[in-house]
């Protein structure tokens, strides 16, 4: 019996000793460092989307644009999009989300993010990733020739970014750095 | 007249032929020794001689150059003395003379890393010297007469440099590539921002003419702590500058620049500024 106790104690002491040992310790500084190249990455794709939505953007442009977008997400993330009048909120694959927005039926649109700020710091998880969440206002505004403005609102928005460390041989050299993905963008709430 | 004829009727001819037969063979016996085989006493004041040029050498005390040193070795090689003491020496002055030639490349090679060091920087110019003080810096390297085809060739083409740099009186294209790059990143944020895409694109275009591809990689530094750092994920340069068009700033400063064996840039490490 005691044997049998002083192999638990010994299993539950490596476990517990392991556990510390795969702890990031990261500084203040090397922390704030890291917030705000997530912050950063969702202020790049508020720009993408306005040049996206933006009807005078050259198709190859916003191609191009979109492929660098769509790298900014994980793998079968979703965005949220709402309206005004409308209760349901749909959500579409990014892909499909960002293949939407290039045809909107308007003659000009212009989307603006702002308030971009974290609502949940990125917390570190067992396996090693800092998940957070940002939230953003988005102005949205669409305008016909005829008409002008015929359409806006304001949402705003919830995005889960994930934050992991890897490593990779560029030139001989082992480079550590972080890479920001970001998850599913949920609509909060719409208003005009 | 007639008196110096009985004079020379008088002299005993055999007398006159027995010693001019004895000083030839005065003479002949002469000149057998410098050609032929030295006598006990000149061998061995030639090996004294010998050991006293090969002591400097085996010492490291000559003041000769080390071909010159290896000339007297080859020269008294060449001798065959066959004596065990020289023959000694002569193996201790050539070990020593293999090891200081083999020093002396060491040397030399270290002379063409910093020689070549300076000459691509001299390239960049990032310290935005004057074509007189770059001028001055290379003929310093070439006074060295590192005879080393790699640097014959910088050396031509900071002169061609030098050239150009008189030539054009001093606009954009003389100031260090760290600038030049910095003033294009800049430029290309600033085209995009107001609306002037085109210049934006021509500008990219003529910065990736300063890199070897454009898949040269770009690391972004976000925090730096002692030898910890911290980089955003790696991007390419041509991605690198359709970022700075398309989010129409420049946020980051040139940390490093790795250029190839032609000037060309191979790397670019930024930093957040």
């Amino acid at each position: 019996m005691n044997k049998i106790l002083s192999v638990i104690i010994m299993v539950s002491f490596f476990a517990v000793a392991n556990k510390g040992a795969a702890q990031d310790n990261l500084s203040p500084q090397r922390k704030q460092a890291i917030d705000s190249l997530a912050l950063e990455k969702v202020r790049d794709l508020s720009k993408y989307i306005s040049i996206i939505g933006d009807k005078a953007t050259p198709w190859s442009d916003a191609q191009r644009v979109i492929e660098r977008a769509t790298e900014l997400f994980m793998e079968s993330s979703e965005i949220g999009v709402s309206s005004i009048g409308k209760q349901d909120v749909n959500y579409y694959k990014v892909r499909e989300y960002f293949d939407r927005l290039i045809q909107l039926n308007y003659d000009k649109v212009t989307i603006d993010w702002y308030k971009i700020q974290y609502v949940s710091d990125l917390v570190r998880q067992p396996d090693g990733t800092y998940v957070g969440v940002i939230t953003i206002y988005q102005r949205f505004q669409g305008f016909s020739k005829e008409k002008g403005l015929v359409y806006e609102d304001t949402t705003k928005k919830d995005i889960t970014v994930y934050v992991k460390r890897k490593e990779t041989q560029i030139g001989g050299r082992l480079i550590s750095f972080w890479d920001v993905m970001l998850g599913d963008i949920r609509v909060k709430e719409t208003s005009k | 007249m007639s008196e110096i004829i009985n004079k020379i009727k008088i002299v005993r001819w055999q007398h006159v032929m027995f010693i001019m037969l004895m000083a030839l063979i005065v003479v002949g016996a002469d000149s057998c020794k410098s050609s032929g085989k030295l006598s006990k006493k000149e061998r061995k004041a030639q090996i004294e001689s010998a050991k006293k040029q090969l002591e400097p050498i085996v010492n490291g005390t000559s003041t000769l150059s080390l071909e010159e040193q290896q000339r007297i070795v080859k020269g008294i090689i060449s001798k065959n003395y066959n004596d065990p003491v020289l023959n000694s020496m002569i193996e201790d002055a050539q070990a020593k003379l293999k090891i200081a030639f083999a020093e002396q490349e060491k040397v030399k090679a270290q002379k063409v890393d910093v020689a070549r060091a300076a000459l691509y920087d001299m390239l960049l110019n990032k310290d935005n010297r004057s074509a007189d003080e770059l001028e001055r810096d290379l003929a310093a390297i070439k006074s060295q007469n590192l005879k080393d085809s790699q640097i014959d060739d910088l050396v031509s083409r900071v002169e061609k440099k030098i050239k150009e740099m008189r030539a054009s009186g001093g606009n954009g294209a003389n100031l260090p590539v760290k600038t030049q790059l910095e003033n294009a990143f800049a430029a290309i944020a600033s085209s995009a921002k107001s609306g002037n895409l085109p210049q934006a694109d021509n500008t990219i275009q003529k910065t990736l003419q300063f890199f070897s591809s454009e898949d040269v990689p770009v690391l972004i530094i976000i925090s730096r702590e002692g030898s910890m750092v911290d980089y955003d994920k790696p991007t390419t340069i041509k991605r690198y500058l359709n970022f700075l068009r398309d989010t129409k700033a420049s946020k980051n400063d040139i940390d490093a620049i790795m250029t190839d064996a032609n000037g060309k840039i191979k790397g670019l490490d930024l930093i957040k500024k």
